[in-house]
């Protein structure tokens, strides 16, 4: 409990799912647009969404363009490693009014590093760190989740089994012996060698290995719910293979619980690294990240609170955009999620027709196993 | 937390008396009278990074720097040391002399009247006890382990003892005789202090002899042990070194008392489990100076900024915090509400050691490199804050606070690396660009920090810097296999003393990492070993360090620097640059 | 049923058997145990390390030694011979006698933080879902996601700073400055406009309200240095008491239900009438016997209910029980108030009674109220740093599920028939949100115990999170061998209990045996 982790949130939206709506209800927005089209409309509608994209696109641009990556050099003259001498004894030289950046805008760290080009490196290596956790973790989990809840079976009972055991191994542990392997440069190991000059590529690939699990979990129960439905059994009919109905039919239609969630894992993620990095077993100086960066200074909080601020204002901005940006996006995509006014909804219920409720219950019940297989297996 | 300290700390104590042997200078005899202000009685808070866990700090597992501190206050002997590293000899609990010199020989006379808190009177039974496990004299286990037994799992050096025989008990048990068969130069501290602190007549009983004599009468019996020709374990020396090994672990209070018995100026009152340590004044206790606090608590926090946050809201009233520039700053920040803030140099330093082998095989190209370390600032940006007066270390050997520092800084040829030398570098390295890759630990700032610097300044003159920063966990295990040309790391001991010294610069010693060799160096190592005078040992010493800087052998960067303060309720806390830290002198600290 | 429960139990134990196996390998590969020896230039060093490798037995293969750990740890499961063997940990502690300590420590750091974050996420998450979209939606959404994404050391620093330096040092002359007052006040008070419904009149009469209510207050703390000599007294317990009467009878029962509100209400006058008769009887409090009150409470209040009855009796017992709780939560709260000049003038305490550190004064001594609130000045800090940190999760469960069930059939069944808005959301929504919000507290209090890692560092606590790391740190399998089942164990029992409760409250769930 240490931080209230997306892995949680996945396991309620797994048990929210359990107990799907009944009858979905047409949505009048939803005449003559496709998916895709609601699916937009709803998420520009969504101001603080809107706010988040932005935000987080500003950091992204700023963070790649200023320092340069992956050798290709940037606008800003500093790089995150070179040493240059104290001005203003390290205090940032930004001001607002007169509105100037300066020499090092963001200060200098004690031996003289630009703390402008350490931050924006640092949110470089939040973002890929973040987005590497995303690919992996949504890949495999879909993968896992997908074939389990299709093809159910010895399949599921092994998978799931593999995924019980991942979930109980702590992060923490892993995230250690991961350190360790990625600092051992001289045993010669390709890992070894791959970890020591991608250390941050190889912590995020190593933390997406063990944060599927959760969305493995929910995919499948998506798909244990989608296979049993009349398109599903239409397209099985008409003589379409595994491949084609996990791909075509079955996939696009939980592809809206899948992106909110890889969206909250990937903000879990930053957090994840920073706490990593706080506990020393994350990004290694030289190099750095927003955690690290933070972590190494929070002595510095009372003297040179620039130095603390700073990274700090970078993690905590990303991290609300991403949040924002998924909660934008399940908005979006659940569709029987509309803005609800307790008034109206009140007037309107008055006004239209009941549906019976017995009809509710009995469309309830051929799901119902869902659920009951969820626990059985 | 800064888990760079426990592991360090964890270390340093195993080395902490050895450090000492090359500083300390004998102050005759003298008992200092505790002048300081302040009025009797009182409590204070005491902040420690670790939790206590056993009441016998000497053995391999239980050395810990807090362990040791709660021995040294419960705890007293013949000698302890003071914040000049000087050996001060406490005569109110006995006399410690030498008797003859050739063979070094020294007696120890308990005084009457000292006494365990039990009422057991201390004797030469306490001491033989110390001088069993220390020596290593039963030990008979092969280089393999595979045959034979290590009695008492000792954590400091047995080297000195080992060299003495089956010590000579006499005086009513009073007064114990040791023979050296060689000169020893740290004799004075290799037994007897600054406690005796497991007492003989409790392991006794607990390990099933009948009573103290027996205990000697056995121990007696026994012949040295034989690592050539290892013998069957003996049960009952067994038996009593397990009690010592293991017997007198417990991270709670014993329901037994006698487990931790007192012979010093305070004794444990109640332990919290992680939390804290309770110690009340030993009431029977006049045999060395005497406390004014009436109760010292020790509680246990790891993390520098909660330590200073504890200190700001009163919870504790002394800390000593890891040092660095902002913890510092918070310190000063806190002088206004009558914080004391001390700092001073340690006996720790950090240094860039060269291998004699890959690119630094050729001594121009070391000199090169060596011109191009910016010492200057280095020290500049990593220790001013700290300590205004820093300056970059100046001898491989000695540390500022030993008189013999500058005269060796001056002679040694370390004036030539005062600050980089871009220019003589690449002169000397004549249009070469040697890849050089350099192995340090990532989690230590300081390191990491001066690897940055190193690298920016190397650069210029055309080497070519690999980071070959390891974790903390690793960097360790990769001195000496190669896979690095210069490492960045830090001596904690042996720089510093003379045993130590031949351990690191000897050719083909244990922690000669770097595969340093010098003939004459090895010879004048061999001599100073068996000197026991001091001006001597320093001219000698001064003599290697020549040799070691002629060599090109790497550079000694900067001195650690330590801080400690206390808040305004509390008075007489001094700085101490060893191991014992403020607690050296915890008999002064008294309330305002 | 039996059936399902024995076949999940017997694969959880393989689970925990395939993972333990890993965990010990992981454990035993993430570092180097001798690391500490290495740069030592001890003479003795190789006496030092094999010393250590003997203590963790290094020179058997990993896999070996964790069936040797096996052997040991089988023996817990053979009850009440007492042999049970986890090994020891460096230092030489036998690991169960380290874990219990750990778990105490733990668990007492945690459970108040657990079931706050608790009550105050789901709360939140039902009035922004209640209030979709609003201002206020979007402020607890923000400030939820913010305190989310605050890494924890950070938020701890700020606590201590201005938690507990700042206000122990107010408390040396706890005055308030009249600006500050109605700054506060005028803060508050536009807090309250945003939360409040309805128009815009009544708005600006609620924030109207709230601003006087709240300067006066302060004002009235100011003047009488309430701070230093804090009470309630029976006046403020009266008060208090009828709007805590009005506020649970709306709840439950609704206001019309006039049964109810005047059991409520007599619920109040008899703990009026108590608040002097327990007085001395408090005076020699133990836990117990504030158990033993509490429970007699609540028995008063569901009596007064009974004997009012009204054509719902159990609705007026139900109002009648929660006040008489609520009222003599405030009794006790006063008890403790009464005892603070005592523990704030304590030789140990000085005067500055908020701690940054530890569990726990060193030493204090004195009675129940004294030892309560020496712990309670030392949990309030972490306590507010988890609940700041996991309030996020709750809050935007119940959101989400309370809108979802929000649009449901039944629920358009239930205002269909004409029933309150009170009755819908208390009775028909809300009870039907908290199903899957259950299991995700199951599953969180399961994660509890492993304890709360940099939480703990921060607050020198030393609980489970610190043997773990601990253990890792020293690369010393024991202690992170019995973190990890102990985490393991309750985590998957937990998980079965959330899943068997998930059945018997959702009748749609059926276990499949």
């Amino acid at each position: 409990m240490s931080q209230p982790s997306q892995q949680d949130e996945i396991m309620a939206e797994e048990a929210g799912l359990r107990q799907e709506a009944a009858g979905i209800e047409p949505v009048s927005e939803a005449r003559g647009l496709s998916q895709g089209q609601i699916v937009r409309k709803r998420f520009l509608g969504h101001s603080g969404a809107i706010v988040g994209l932005v935000v987080f696109a500003v950091i992204f641009v700023m963070a790649f363009t200023s320092v340069g990556y992956a050798g290709i050099p940037g606008w800003w003259k500093y790089t995150h490693e070179a040493v240059s001498p104290l001005v203003n004894d390290g205090a940032p030289t930004a001001s607002l009014w007169p509105l100037a950046w300066g020499e090092h805008p963001f200060g200098q760290d004690r031996i003289g590093r630009d703390l402008f080009a350490m931050t924006m490196r640092g949110a470089q290596q939040s973002i890929t760190i973040m987005v590497v956790i995303g690919l992996i973790a949504g890949l495999v989990g879909v993968v896992v989740g997908a074939l389990s809840g299709y093809f159910r079976g010895w399949m599921e009972a092994v998978l799931m089994r593999l995924t019980d055991v991942i979930i109980i191994v702590p992060a923490l542990l892993l995230a250690a012996v991961m350190a360790q392997l990625a600092g051992r440069r001289d045993e010669g190991s390709w890992f070894a060698s791959f970890a020591s000059s991608n250390g941050v590529l190889a912590l995020g690939i190593f933390l997406g290995l063990i944060s599927w699990v959760g969305l493995a979990r929910l995919m499948r129960g998506e798909f244990l719910t989608l296979r049993e439905r009349e398109f599903v059994d239409a397209a099985r009919i008409s003589g379409a293979s595994n491949a084609r109905i996990i791909f075509k039919h079955i996939l696009p239609n939980a592809v809206g619980v899948l992106i909110v969630n890889v969206t909250l894992t990937m903000s879990a993620a930053i957090l994840t690294e920073t706490a990593l990095s706080y506990l020393g077993v994350g990004v290694k100086s030289p190099d750095t990240s927003l955690g690290l960066l933070i972590s190494q200074n929070q002595e510095a909080f009372a003297t040179r609170p620039w130095l603390f601020w700073f990274p700090g204002l970078f993690i905590v901005l990303i991290c609300l955009s991403i949040n924002f940006i998924g909660d934008g996006l399940r908005d979006a995509f659940d569709p029987r999620q509309k803005k609800f006014n307790a008034k109206k909804a009140k007037d309107a219920d008055a006004a239209i027709p009941e549906k019976t409720p017995v009809a509710a219950l009995d469309s309830r019940a051929d799901d119902g196993r869902t659920a009951g297989g969820d626990r059985g297996a | 937390m800064r888990f760079s300290r426990i592991s360090k700390a964890v270390g340093v104590a195993a080395a902490a008396a050895l450090a000492l042997s090359a500083c300390a200078s004998t102050n005759g005899g003298t008992t200092p009278s505790s002048n300081a202000a302040g009025k009797q009685g009182g409590t204070a808070t005491v902040v420690e990074v670790n939790a206590f866990n056993t009441f016998n700090p000497n053995t391999a597992d239980g050395n810990t720097d807090i362990n040791s501190k709660v021995s040294y206050a419960t705890h007293s002997g013949f000698y302890y040391i003071d914040n000049q590293l000087n050996i001060v000899h406490n005569d109110k609990f006995g006399k410690m002399e030498k008797t003859s010199d050739d063979p070094l020989t020294v007696k120890y006379t308990i005084n009457e009247g000292v006494k365990w808190s039990d009422g057991t009177p201390v004797t030469a039974a306490d001491l033989l006890l110390q001088w069993a496990a220390f020596s290593g004299y039963y030990n008979d286990a092969d280089a393999d382990g595979k045959a034979g037994t290590s009695y008492f799992s000792y954590a400091g050096d047995p080297t000195g003892l080992a060299l003495t025989d089956f010590p000579e008990i006499g005086d009513n048990n009073r007064s114990m005789t040791i023979k050296y068969s060689k000169p020893f130069a740290d004799w004075e501290i290799a037994l007897g202090g600054p406690g005796i602190d497991i007492p003989a007549h409790v392991l006794a009983k607990k390990a099933g002899l009948a009573d103290t004599q027996a205990f000697i009468d056995h121990l007696k019996s026994m012949p040295r042990g034989d690592a050539k020709a290892p013998k069957t374990a003996d049960a009952k020396l067994k038996a009593m070194s397990d009690m010592w090994n293991t017997g007198f672990d417990s991270k709670t209070l014993p329901s037994d008392p006698s487990l931790f018995l007192s012979n010093g100026p305070f004794v444990v009152q109640s332990i919290n489990q992680d939390q804290s340590l309770t110690m009340v004044r030993n009431k029977d206790y006049n045999w060395g100076p005497e406390a004014k606090l009436d109760e010292i608590t020790v509680r246990y926090i790891g993390s520098s900024p909660a330590q200073v946050q504890a200190l700001k809201n009163g919870e504790a009233d002394i800390i000593a915090p890891q040092a660095s520039a902002d913890t510092l700053d918070q310190l000063k920040a806190l002088e206004s509400q009558g914080v004391t803030v001390e700092q001073g140099n340690q006996l720790s330093y950090d240094h860039i050691d060269l291998n004699y082998s890959g690119p630094f095989a050729d001594k121009n190209v070391r000199e090169a490199f060596m011109k191009t370390v910016p010492r200057k600032d280095i020290v500049d940006k990593i220790i001013k804050k700290l300590d205004p007066e820093a300056k970059p270390l100046d001898s491989q050997l000695f540390v500022p606070a030993q008189p013999a520092y500058d005269a060796s800084a001056q002679a040694n040829g370390s004036s030539a690396y005062a600050d980089a030398d871009v220019d003589g570098a690449k002169k000397l390295l004549n249009g070469a660009t040697p890849e050089v890759r350099i192995m340090y630990n990532k989690d230590n700032p300081n390191r990491v920090d001066a690897f940055s610097l190193i690298r920016e300044s190397a650069t210029k003159a055309g080497f070519k810097i690999v980071d070959g920063g390891l974790g903390a966990s690793d960097w360790g295990k990769a001195l000496g296999k190669g896979g690095y040309d210069a490492t960045i790391f830090g001596w904690i001991n042996p720089g510093v003393g003379v045993s130590g010294v031949p351990q690191i610069f000897r050719t083909g010693n244990g922690s000669n990492f770097n595969k340093f060799s010098d003939p004459e160096a090895d010879k004048l190592m061999d001599e100073l070993i068996v000197t026991t005078d001091r001006s001597k040992q320093d001219d000698l010493s001064k003599q290697i360090d020549k040799k070691i800087w002629d060599s090109a052998y790497g550079l000694p960067l900067f001195q650690s620097v330590g801080v400690d303060a206390y808040s305004d309720r509390i008075t007489g806390v001094k700085f101490m640059p060893n191991q014992t830290g403020v607690w050296w002198n915890f008999w002064e600290w008294a309330e305002k | 049923m039996v059936t399902y429960i024995v076949r999940r139990l017997v694969t959880a134990a393989l689970i925990l058997l395939g993972a333990s196996f890993l965990v010990y390998l992981l454990t035993a590969a993430s570092g180097d145990p001798l690391a500490e020896f290495r740069a030592s230039s001890a003479p003795n060093k190789q006496q030092l390390m094999d010393s250590r490798s003997a203590l963790l037995d290094l020179d058997t293969p990993a896999p070996v030694r964790y069936f040797k750990w096996l052997g040991g740890a089988a023996q817990c499961l053979v009850p009440f011979t007492g042999s049970c063997n986890l090994g020891k940990n460096i230092a030489g502690q036998p690991i169960t006698d380290a874990l219990g300590h750990a778990l105490i420590q733990t668990l007492t750091l945690v459970t108040g933080a657990a079931v706050l974050a608790i009550l105050v996420g789901i709360t939140l998450g039902i009035i922004t879902a209640l209030r979709q979209y609003s201002t206020l939606d979007y402020g607890v959404t923000f400030m939820a996601f913010l305190f989310f994404s605050l890494p924890i050391f950070w938020v701890a620093v700020l606590l201590k700073e201005f938690g507990a330096i700042g206000f122990n040092n107010f408390l040396r002359n706890p005055e308030i400055p009249l600006p500050v007052s109605l700054g506060v006040g005028a803060v508050l008070g536009a807090v309250a406009v945003i939360v409040a419904g309805g128009d815009a009149r009544r708005k600006a009469l609620t924030g109207a309200i709230v601003f006087a209510a709240v300067a006066a207050v302060l004002i009235y703390f100011s003047v009488t240095q309430w701070f230093k000599t804090p009470g309630l007294g029976p006046v403020v317990i009266a008060i208090a008491g009828v709007g805590i009467a009005f506020a649970v009878t709306l709840l439950t029962a609704g206001l019309r239900n006039r049964k109810a509100l005047q059991s409520a209400l007599i619920a109040v006058g008899v703990g009026l009438v108590l608040y002097f008769v327990v007085q001395p009887l408090l005076n020699q409090a133990t836990f117990l016997m504030v158990v033993l009150l509490a429970v007699a409470a609540v028995l008063i209040g569901m009596v007064i209910g009974y004997f009012m009855g009204g054509y719902d009796r159990g609705q007026s017992m139900r109002a009648a029980a929660i006040t008489s709780f609520l009222v003599g939560f405030l009794i006790v709260l006063d008890r403790f108030m009464q005892a603070w000049p005592a523990y704030f003038n304590n030789s140990r305490v000085r005067g500055r009674p908020i701690a940054t550190i530890g569990a726990g004064t060193p030493n204090i001594e004195g009675d129940f109220w004294i030892l309560g609130l020496d712990s309670f000045t030392h949990l309030i800090l972490p306590t507010t740093a988890l609940i700041l940190i996991s309030l996020a999760g709750y809050t935007r469960f119940t959101r989400a599920s309370m809108l979802e069930i929000m649009n449901m059939d039944y629920i358009r069944t239930a205002r269909a028939k004409g029933l309150t808005e009170r009755t819908v959301v208390m009775r028909h929504a809300f009870r039907n949100a908290l199903i899957p919000v259950a299991t995700i507290v199951a599953f969180d209090i399961g994660g509890l115990i492993g304890g709360a890692v940099i939480t703990e560092t921060v607050f020198s606590v030393r609980g489970m999170g610190f043997l773990f790391l601990d253990g890792i740190l020293h690369v010393d399998p024991n202690p992170v061998m019995g973190v990890f089942i102990c985490v393991a164990i309750t985590a998957m029992a937990f998980n079965l209990i959330a899943d068997l409760a998930y059945s018997a409250l959702d009748p749609r769930v059926r276990v499949k045996a």
